[in-house]
C-alpha cells in the first residue's frame, strides 16, 4: 500500500491525540482519586454508586436520628428514676402515717411532706427536653401537660407517642406520653380494688387482696355486706354470690378473688369490690394528702384513715410498677438504639467499601498505566521524528 | 537525419512536461483535495520510409488524475457517519461532564432534602430544622432548574449549529453547481480532457459536504455531478441548486427543523447522518429524553412531597400546604392545524403511569390516535376528548376545546417542562406539616385492655377528616358503633375506616369502652408525617411503583452514562473506519514524496538521455556537413 506523507502525519496526530487524552484521563483519575468522574466512564457503576451513596447518607441520617432519640430517652429515664425516688419516699411516708400512733399534728406534718412530693412529681411530669419540648405531653409537646387541680392534676397532653426512624423499617419511640406514665395506673391490685363504704362504723380494714383464679373472676362489681357476728354475704347486684362467717384477720374468697380483712366490721358495714380503674398518680397523692389532712377523730375515723392509707399504698405500688415498666421499655429502646448504631456503623463501612471498590482508584494500577502511557507516547514521538527524517530528497 | 531532432525534441518536451507534472505533485502534496497526477505518454505516429517503420518520438497526451470514485464514495459515507457521531458525542460528552456522577449535584441535593425531613422528624418543634428543610427544598428545585437549564442551552446551541450547517451546505451546493458548469465547459474546450484541478475542487467540496450531511451522488455523462440529501431530495442538479432552509418545529417554535425549499416539506426525519444528522439526533435522542426524565423525577418529587404534606398538620394545626409546584403537562397544537381547537392534558393514573415519553395525538377520519414518539407505537385512546369523557391512554388524560379537524395534531409532553418549572412555594417554616393530621385516644375510664393505633390518613381530601369521632363498644364488646351509628362487628386489629382516616383497635375491649379520634391540632411534637416524608425517596412511585425517586436518579445517571459510553465507542470505531477509508483514498490519490523524487530522477535521466540523443544527432549532422565541406 502507498503511504503518503500526509496520511502518515494525520495518523500520527490521531494517535498522539488518543495517547495524550489517555494520559489526561489517568492524571485526572489520580488527582481526584476516583476511578471515574463522569457517568460515561462506567455507567453501571455510576448508577450503583448513586444508590450506595444514597444508602450511606440515609444510614448516617439514621445514626443522627438514633442519637437524638437516645438523648430524649436518657432524659426520660432520668426523670422516671427521680419519679421512682419520689414515689418510694411517699410510700415510706404513707407507711409511717399508717402506724396508728400518730396525732393529727404529726399526720399534718406528713401531709406537708406529701404535698412537697406531689409538687416534685408534678415538676418531673412537666420535664422539658433540650429543645424545650414537654417530654410527657404526647404530641402536644408545646403545651404544659400537667396542671394542678383539686383532685390531683389535669392532663392537657394527648396519647401520642413520637417514633424516630433508626434503621430501614425500624422505628423507636423517643418518649412516652404522660397519660401512659402517670394517668393510666390501675387501682388496687391491678385487677380489682376493694374499698370500705364511707359510712362503715366497725373497725374492718382492707388488707391484702389477691386474684387466686383469674379465670373465675368475671370482672364484675361485688358488695360484701356484714351482718351480726361476722356473718357476711357477697352480692352482685341483687344476686347473692356467696355467704360466710368472718373472724378477725380472715379471708373472704369467692369467684376467684380473695380479700383479707382485719378488725371487726359492724353489722351493716359493707365493702365493695370493683374492677380496677385507671387513676392518675396525682389523684392517688391528692387522696393520701386529703386523708392525712383530715386526720383522726375517734375509732371509725382511724379505720377510715387506715383504709385510705392502705389504698394509697396499693396505688403507689401500682404507680411504682408502672414507672418500672416504662423504664424497662426505655431501657429496651436504648439497647436497640445501641445495637442499631453498631449495625449502622458496620453497614456504613460496607457501603463505603462498595463505593470505594466501584469508584475508588487503584493507585498502583493508575501509576503503572500512566507509566505505560508515557512510554508509549515518547516512543511514538521518537518514531515519528525518525521516520520524518527519511526522505529520498535528502540523498539527491 | 531530421528524425533524430524531431524525436529528441518530442522527448525533451514530454519529459519537461513530466517534470512539470511531478513538480506540481510535489507542490500540492499538502493541498486538500489534490489528487496525484501522472503524465500520459504515448508514442507518436510512426513514419515509414518504405523499408522500415520507425517511431517518431513521444507525445504527452494529457494528465491522468489518480482518483478512485469508489474509494471517494466510501470515504464520504464514512465521513457522514463520523460527522453524525462527532456531533452526538459533543453533546453527550457535555452532558456527561456537566452532570458528572450526581446529575450536577441533584442526587446530593435530594439526599440532603430527605435527610432534612428526618431532622424535622427528630425536632418537629424546632424552627431551625424546619428552615433548613425549606433551604434544602430550594436547593432541590434549583438543581432541577439548573440541570434542565443546561439541557435547554444545549438545545439553543443545537439550533444555532443547525442554522450554520444549513448555511454552509447551501454555499457548498452553490459552489458545486458552479463547478459543474465550469467543468462541462472546460472539458469541451479541452477537447474532452477534463480540467483536473476543477474536478479536485469539486470532489473536495463533496467531501466537505459529506461531513455536514449524508449525501448520495450521481455523475451525468457530460461530467456534471448531482448531489442528493436525505431520502433522495436533490441538492444539486447539474447547474441548479435546491437550497435547504430552517423552519420552526410545528409544535415547538424554539426547535428548528430542516426544510427543502422546493417542496417546503420538513425533511429532518430523513437526515440521519453528517453533522446535521448528529445535531438532530442529539436533540431527539439525548437532550429531549433527558429533559423528560428529569421532569418525570421532578414531578414525582413534587407530587409525593405535596401529597404527604396534605396528610399532616402544620404548627398552626392546619392541613399542610404544598411545598413544591411543578409545571403542568404540555399539550401543543400543530402550527398546521386548520382550526383553533386547543388541548389540555393532565396526568391520569398517578405517578406510576406517568412516562417520560412524548406523544402525538392525531386525527384521521374522526378517529384519534396517540403515538408514542420514542418508539412509534400508537393506540386509540378511550373516551371522547370532552371534559366529561377525556381521552385517556398512557397515563395521561386529554381534553379538547372543540371538535378537531381531520389531520389536526397535538404534541403531548407530560414531563418535558416539569424540571424547569419546579419551584418551592412554601416559605413559612411553621407551615411544614410534620405532625399527623389525626390523633387517637383511649378514654381514661376504659376498663378493657384494648389499644388504639395512632391512625393514618387515607384521603386528606375528606371534608370531615379532622372531625372528632368516638368509637363506642357495645356490651358485650363484640361490636362497636362509630359516633352512635349502626353496630359494626369487632375484630381485633381490623381496619376501622372513617372520614378518610384509618385506625386499628386491638386487644380485648370491655363493654362501654370508648376510643376517640380527633384533630391533632396542638400536637406540635408529633413527627409522623415528617417521618413518612423522609422515607419517600425509597418508596417505589415511578413505573407502576417499581422505581423509587433514588432509583429514578440512578437510572438517569446510568442511562445518560451508557448513552455517552455507547456513542464514544461508536465514534472510536467509526474513526477507525474513517482512517481506513482515508488511507485507501490517500493510497490512490495522495502524493508520496519519495515516489515523486524517484520520478524526478527518472525524468531527469530521461531528459538528459534525450538531450544526449540530440547532441549525437547534431554531431552526426556536423560530421555529415564536415564531410561535405571537404
Amino acid at each position: 500500500m502507498r503511504i503518503t506523507e500526509g496520511l502518515n502525519q494525520t495518523q500520527f496526530l490521531t494517535a498522539i491525540n488518543a495517547l495524550e487524552s489517555g494520559i489526561n484521563q489517568t492524571q485526572n483519575q489520580m488527582s481526584t482519586n476516583l476511578q471515574f468522574t463522569t457517568a460515561s466512564q462506567n455507567p453501571t457503576a455510576a448508577g450503583s454508586v448513586n444508590n450506595y451513596t444514597q444508602a450511606l447518607a440515609q444510614s448516617q441520617q439514621y445514626v443522627t436520628n438514633a442519637t437524638s432519640a437516645q438523648t430524649n430517652l436518657s432524659t426520660e429515664d432520668n426523670a422516671l428514676s427521680q419519679v421512682q425516688t419520689q414515689l418510694q419516699a411517699l410510700r415510706t411516708l404513707a407507711l409511717q402515717a399508717n402506724s396508728g400512733t400518730l396525732s393529727n399534728s404529726n399526720l399534718s406534718a406528713i401531709a406537708t411532706q406529701a404535698v412537697q412530693i406531689q409538687n416534685s412529681l408534678l415538676s418531673l411530669a412537666n420535664t422539658q427536653n433540650g429543645n424545650g419540648e414537654f417530654m410527657f405531653g404526647g404530641f402536644a409537646a408545646q403545651t404544659q401537660p400537667f396542671t394542678i387541680s383539686a383532685t390531683g392534676a389535669a392532663y392537657n397532653g394527648d396519647q401520642g407517642q413520637r417514633q424516630v426512624q433508626i434503621a430501614a423499617g425500624q422505628t423507636v419511640a423517643d418518649g412516652d406520653n404522660g397519660d401512659t406514665v402517670f394517668n393510666q395506673i390501675k387501682t388496687g391490685n391491678g385487677t380489682f380494688t376493694v374499698a370500705a363504704a364511707a359510712g362503715n362504723s366497725g373497725s374492718g380494714i382492707v388488707g391484702a387482696t389477691t386474684l387466686s383464679n383469674p379465670a373465675a373472676y368475671d370482672g364484675g362489681t361485688y358488695a360484701i355486706t356484714f351482718g351480726a357476728a361476722g356473718a357476711y354475704q357477697v352480692t352482685k347486684g341483687a344476686t347473692v354470690v356467696a355467704t360466710g362467717s368472718y373472724t378477725d384477720g380472715g379471708t373472704i374468697a369467692f369467684n376467684g378473688v380473695q380479700v383479707t380483712l382485719s378488725g371487726q366490721p359492724a353489722s351493716g358495714d359493707s365493702f365493695s369490690l370493683a374492677p380496677s380503674a385507671n387513676q392518675s398518680v396525682f389523684t392517688t397523692v391528692q387522696n393520701l394528702v386529703s386523708a392525712l389532712q383530715t386526720g383522726v377523730s375517734g375509732g371509725a375515723s382511724s379505720t377510715a384513715l387506715n383504709n385510705s392509707i392502705n389504698s394509697a399504698i396499693n396505688n403507689i405500688d401500682q404507680a411504682l410498677s408502672q414507672t418500672s415498666n416504662v423504664r424497662a421499655t426505655v431501657g429496651g429502646r436504648l439497647n436497640s438504639i445501641t445495637t442499631q448504631q453498631s449495625v449502622a456503623t458496620a453497614s456504613q463501612t460496607q457501603l463505603q467499601q462498595s463505593i470505594s471498590t466501584l469508584q475508588g482508584l487503584d493507585f498502583a494500577k493508575a501509576i503503572t498505566t500512566l507509566d505505560q502511557q508515557n512510554t508509549t507516547l515518547s516512543a511514538a514521538l521518537q518514531a515519528f521524528t525518525l521516520t520524518q527524517g527519511l526522505s529520498l530528497f535528502k540523498f539527491m | 537525419m531530421s528524425d533524430v531532432f524531431g524525436i529528441s525534441v518530442s522527448a525533451l518536451q514530454a519529459f519537461q512536461q513530466a517534470i512539470n507534472v511531478t513538480s506540481n505533485n510535489i507542490a500540492n502534496a499538502s493541498t486538500p483535495g489534490f489528487d496525484r497526477e501522472t503524465l500520459n505518454l504515448t508514442e507518436a505516429a510512426p513514419q515509414s520510409n518504405g523499408t522500415a517503420t520507425i517511431g517518431a518520438g513521444v507525445v504527452a497526451s494529457g494528465t491522468n488524475r489518480a482518483f478512485s470514485q469508489a474509494a471517494a464514495n466510501q470515504l464520504n459515507t464514512s465521513q457522514s457517519s463520523l460527522g453524525q457521531l462527532n456531533a452526538l458525542q459533543l453533546y453527550t460528552n457535555q452532558i456527561d461532564n456537566l452532570f458528572g456522577t450526581t446529575v450536577g449535584g441533584l442526587s446530593t441535593a435530594l439526599q440532603n432534602f430527605y435527610s432534612a425531613f428526618s431532622d424535622v422528624a427528630n425536632n418537629p418543634t424546632s424552627t431551625a430544622s424546619r428552615q433548613a428543610l425549606i433551604g434544602q427544598a430550594q436547593s432541590v428545585a434549583s438543581s432541577f432548574q439548573n440541570a434542565s437549564g443546561e439541557m435547554n442551552s444545549l438545545n439553543t446551541d443545537v439550533n444555532s449549529r443547525i442554522t450554520n450547517d444549513v448555511t454552509q451546505i447551501n454555499s457548498i451546493a452553490k459552489a458545486i453547481s458552479t463547478l459543474n458548469n465550469q467543468i462541462v465547459t472546460g472539458t469541451a474546450q479541452n477537447g474532452g480532457q477534463p480540467p483536473n484541478e476543477l474536478l479536485d475542487q469539486r470532489d473536495q467540496l463533496v467531501s466537505n459536504l459529506s461531513q455536514l450531511v449524508g449525501i448520495s451522488t450521481t455523475t451525468d455523462p457530460n461530467g456534471s455531478l448531482n448531489v442528493f440529501v436525505g431520502n433522495g431530495q436533490p441538492l444539486v442538479l447539474q447547474g441548479q441548486t435546491t437550497t435547504l432552509t430552517t423552519v420552526a418545529n410545528q409544535f415547538n417554535a424554539t426547535q428548528l427543523e430542516i426544510s427543502n425549499s422546493a417542496s417546503s416539506a420538513v425533511i429532518s426525519n430523513n437526515i440521519t447522518s453528517g453533522d446535521l444528522g448528529g445535531l438532530l439526533a442529539a436533540r431527539a435522542q439525548v437532550i429531549n429524553p433527558a429533559l423528560n426524565q428529569l421532569g418525570q423525577i421532578a414531578t414525582a418529587v413534587s407530587q409525593t412531597v405535596n401529597a404527604q404534606q396534605a396528610n399532616g398538620l402544620d404548627l398552626s394545626g392546619n392541613l399542610g400546604a404544598n411545598i413544591f409546584s411543578v409545571s403542568a403537562p404540555l399539550a401543543t397544537g400543530s402550527s398546521r392545524n386548520t382550526d383553533a381547537v386547543t388541548a389540555s392534558v393532565t396526568t391520569a393514573n398517578g405517578l406510576g403511569a406517568l412516562t417520560a415519553n412524548d406523544y402525538v395525538l392525531s386525527f384521521a377520519g374522526g378517529t384519534p390516535k396517540l403515538t408514542n414518539t420514542s418508539d412509534g407505537t400508537s393506540v386509540t385512546p378511550a373516551g371522547a376528548g370532552t371534559a366529561a369523557s377525556p381521552y385517556t391512554a398512557a397515563g395521561i388524560s386529554i381534553v379538547l376545546s372543540g371538535t378537531p379537524a381531520n389531520g389536526d395534531q397535538f404534541l403531548v409532553q407530560p414531563t418535558a417542562t416539569a424540571a424547569a418549572g419546579l419551584k418551592v412555594v412554601l416559605s413559612n417554616p411553621s407551615k411544614i406539616a410534620a405532625a399527623g393530621a389525626i390523633k387517637s385516644a383511649a378514654a381514661a375510664a376504659n376498663t378493657g385492655s384494648a389499644t388504639i393505633s395512632a391512625g393514618t390518613v387515607l384521603n386528606s381530601g375528606n371534608p370531615n377528616l379532622l372531625a372528632p369521632v368516638t368509637i363506642t363498644f357495645a356490651n358485650p364488646p363484640s361490636s362497636y358503633s362509630v359516633n352512635g351509628g349502626p353496630a359494626v362487628a369487632y375484630a381485633s386489629g381490623g381496619n376501622i375506616n372513617v372520614n378518610g382516616w384509618q385506625v386499628q383497635v386491638s386487644g380485648a375491649p370491655a363493654g362501654g369502652d370508648t376510643f376517640t379520634v380527633s384533630s391533632n391540632a396542638g400536637g406540635t411534637g408529633d413527627n409522623r408525617n415528617a417521618l413518612a416524608a423522609a422515607n419517600q425517596q425509597n418508596v417505589g412511585v415511578l413505573q407502576n411503583g417499581t422505581t423509587s425517586i433514588t432509583g429514578g436518579i440512578s437510572a438517569l445517571i446510568t442511562g445518560l452514562g451508557s448513552q455517552a459510553q455507547q456513542i464514544n465507542t461508536a465514534q472510536t470505531a467509526q474513526a477507525a473506519v474513517n482512517a481506513q477509508a482515508l488511507a485507501s483514498v490517500q493510497s490512490t490519490s495522495g502524493v508520496n514524496l519519495d515516489e515523486e523524487a524517484a520520478s524526478l530522477l527518472q525524468w531527469q535521466q530521461s531528459y538528459q538521455a534525450a538531450a544526449h540523443a540530440l547532441v549525437i544527432g547534431n554531431s552526426l549532422f556536423t560530421t555529415l556537413i564536415g564531410a561535405l565541406n571537404q
